[in-house]
């Protein structure tokens, strides 16, 4: 068999991580897929146990820039569980609403860059301007467009005033009104259809082996959500949908993250209707009694997973982090399982990988011939634009066009 | 400055084509730089084109701590770029290493393994830094360039 | 239901006295040794509905190796099952014929502490990086950074 191999190359525009993916090919169809992961390692775990807690707040935040809110969260539920501290109600509603405003600003990131992985551009530009709405309002809660740092071990750092209030709830009616606009493009839009349906399958069966978490496995029927069924923050108290689709396909992934959207919506009215006043805080001691502690939480992205260990010093003895995206990752090998090479990019960014929108490369052998091609995401990309073009006549520019002159 | 001297100058302060590389970061500053190119700071306006390839770039917008993992291929990049190219690291973390500082199979910052002409600190940079950053990366690629007429 | 879980646990498995806790609700704590672990965990899954694997944590207790699985239920009820193993001997059996997810957990153990899953097919490593040096596991209490910086600046 030919070899051929061609050097990594750099990134595309859209979020990069290096990721490494192997793809075997039979024609068009793949055959195996594997993945080299570990390019974003950078020992977080490790720096956690040489740092204090409350350095650790900062630096779990930093996990992943997406879903900053998550990590930070999720590692001070645990902490304060084993220091026992009883955070007040306050607290756990603003908690709630930042997470709220974070899984909107996620799902919109993830609709504009799965737009852009099958070539509707326009779309990616729409939502990244509506995304900006959540910006500023994040920015006016927190001070800070991403890694808000509104968390501290015992509470939150930050009010929301009155005016805060009004200015997230128009936010919210405004961005209400463009979801819907959304989601009418998704479910009649033919040609966006025919690019997400049928693409990516993941039984039902092999979402639950494969431990497939989030709005992944919640598309493949699986109703799983941690807000329900593990209650965290002021969920307990909220009333609110979980979105299953049966689709098992990208075509269900969207259409559960456009609900989980319209429901976060809900979310944030209900918790600035019903937020009590009172303190923001409890104080924290610097050192924290031996314990231990696994705490929960539903990010953009699935199940966000810590585990802490405290041993009675101020710094902890064991952080372990399991992120979403790895839970997830492990489905994607059988979602391309007899699949197209031109549905490639947008079943990985289906998942909504962390490092999503990457440019990896992929590593496409041919299992007839000796023959071993490394691909540029972008190159896989524009050949997936192209190959619906030719073999589907689905072709996004025209849509792009027509949508890029409705007024903004 | 001959005229073809002076067209080249004029397109590359005009038009830096960009290459954006993640060394390992959390993917704040990565996505910021991408809500550049969007409507609400729009890059692109500043004749800023974002290319695939290090051969057609010459400004290497770089975010992210390098891991261990990564290092090879940044000098690799780096080299791929034809001259003259300039290196911006986006972000503390690619400015100094960050919160990552000291962590095992982390360098501390972008300048250990290339060398940076602008930094853009913030945690992560907002994207009007780093529009601030790139303005600030011509102006003074200008005054290199007129500089070196003069002499 | 969290007590009720318990006490089913300590009927079937009477040695077990003294060793489960319930931390809070949704949170039970148990510990067991190493021979009586994979009983306790096909119970879990099998007559417990514990069906949901969040991850597998390596602990490193000094003398030994720790291992924690999480096991969650439909209801959002958690069982995490803690193991040793002596890190003059540290080796533990695969649960992927149970979980096929646990795949990864175990070679994240089995890269950043050293340990040999037993039963695990070959595969690319994860998370560390293809030039990591044999030998040096980070996560062990006895690995520190700073021997890493130093050999980066021999190199």
């Amino acid at each position: 068999m030919r070899k051929v191999v061609i050097p990594i190359g750099p990134q595309h525009p859209a979020l990069k991580e290096p990721e490494c993916f192997s793809v075997t090919l039979s024609g068009e169809r793949i055959m195996a897929f594997s993945a080299r992961l570990g390019y974003n390692h950078r020992g977080i775990e490790k720096a956690c146990e040489e740092r204090t807690y409350v350095q650790d707040v900062y630096l779990t935040e930093r996990i992943c820039g997406i879903c900053s809110h998550a990590h930070s969260t999720c590692f001070v539920q645990a902490v304060e569980e084993i220091a026992g501290l009883a955070v007040p109600e306050r607290a756990q509603y603003i908690r709630t609403i930042i997470a709220e405003l974070e899984r909107i600003h996620s799902h919109l990131l993830w609709l504009g860059i799965a737009g852009h992985e099958v070539g509707f551009d326009t779309l990616l530009m729409y939502t990244w301007r509506d995304r900006e709405v959540v910006m500023d309002v994040l920015a006016a809660l927190t001070g800070n467009r991403v890694n808000y740092g509104i968390n501290t071990i015992g509470g939150v750092r930050r009010n929301i005033s009155p005016d805060q209030a009004k200015d997230i709830l128009k936010a919210v009616d405004t961005l209400e009104e463009r979801t819907k606009y959304y989601m009418k493009v998704a479910t009649e839009e033919r040609t966006l259809i025919e690019r997400l349906a049928g693409v990516g399958t993941l039984s039902h069966e092999d979402a639950v082996n494969l431990g497939a978490v989030g709005p992944t496995a919640r598309a493949s029927g699986i109703d799983r959500d941690t807000r329900r069924d593990d209650p965290y923050a002021a969920y307990g108290k909220l009333s609110f949908k979980v979105i299953t689709d049966n689709h098992n396909d990208v075509y269900g992934r969207t259409l559960v993250r456009c609900g989980e959207l319209m429901e976060s919506y809900n979310i944030i009215r209900q918790a600035i209707r019903e937020m009590p006043d009172g303190p923001l805080a409890v104080k924290a001691p610097r050192r924290i009694p031996a314990g231990e502690a696994f705490s929960r939480y539903e990010a953009p992205r699935g199940e966000d997973v810590h585990y802490v260990k405290a041993n009675g010093t101020e710094k902890p003895e064991r952080v372990k982090v399991r992120a979403p995206t790895l839970a997830n990752l492990q489905t994607v090998e059988k979602m391309l399982e007899d699949g197209q090479l031109a549905d490639l990019p947008i079943v990985i960014a289906a998942i909504d990988p962390c490092f999503s929108c990457t440019d990896r490369s992929i590593v496409v052998r041919e299992a007839r011939k000796r023959s071993r091609n490394i691909l540029k995401w972008e190159d896989l990309r524009s050949y997936s634009v192209e190959w619906y073009r030719n073999n589907r006549g689905l072709d996004f520019s025209k849509l792009n066009r027509k949508m890029a002159g409705r007024l903004l | 400055m001959s005229i073809a001297k002076k067209i080249v100058t004029w397109s590359r302060i005009k038009s830096p084509w960009v290459l954006h590389f993640n060394t390992g970061a959390c993917n704040a500053c990565d996505i910021e730089i991408v809500a550049a190119l969007t409507p609400r700071f729009d890059l692109e306006r500043f004749g800023v084109q974002l290319k695939g390839t290090p051969r057609h770039a010459d400004v290497l917008l770089c975010s992210g701590p390098v891991t261990r993992q990564i290092k090879d291929r940044l000098k690799r990049i780096y080299e791929q770029m034809p001259e003259p190219k300039f290196v911006v690291a986006v972000g503390t973390c690619a400015c100094s290493g960050g919160v990552f500082d000291g962590c095992y199979n982390v360098e501390s910052g972008i300048d250990a393994v290339i060398p940076v002409s602008a930094y853009i600190p913030g945690c992560p940079a907002s994207p009007k830094a780093i529009i601030d950053g790139i303005v600030k990366l011509l102006a003074s690629i200008e005054e290199k360039e007129h500089g070196r007429e003069a002499r | 239901m969290e007590e009720k879980l318990v006490n089913l646990l300590l009927e079937k498995f009477p040695f077990l006295a003294g060793r489960v806790r319930v931390q809070r609700t949704r949170r039970i704590f148990l510990r067991v040794d190493a021979e009586r672990f994979e009983e306790i965990f096909v119970y879990a899954l099998h007559s417990l509905q514990f069906t949901i694997l969040c991850t597998i944590t390596g602990l490193d207790n000094g003398g030994s190796f720790g291992f924690i699985y999480h096991m969650a239920r439909e209801d959002g009820i958690m069982l995490n099952i803690e193991t040793e193993a002596p890190k003059t001997a540290a080796v533990i059996k695969t649960v992927t014929h149970y979980f096929p997810c646990a795949e990864i957990y175990e070679r994240e153990i089995a890269d950043l502490f050293g340990v040999t899953v037993e039963g695990l097919l070959e595969g690319t490593r994860y998370p560390l990086p293809d030039n990591w040096p044999k030998d040096e596991y980070p996560l062990r209490k006895d690995w520190k950074a700073a021997n890493k910086k130093s050999e980066n600046n021999d190199a």
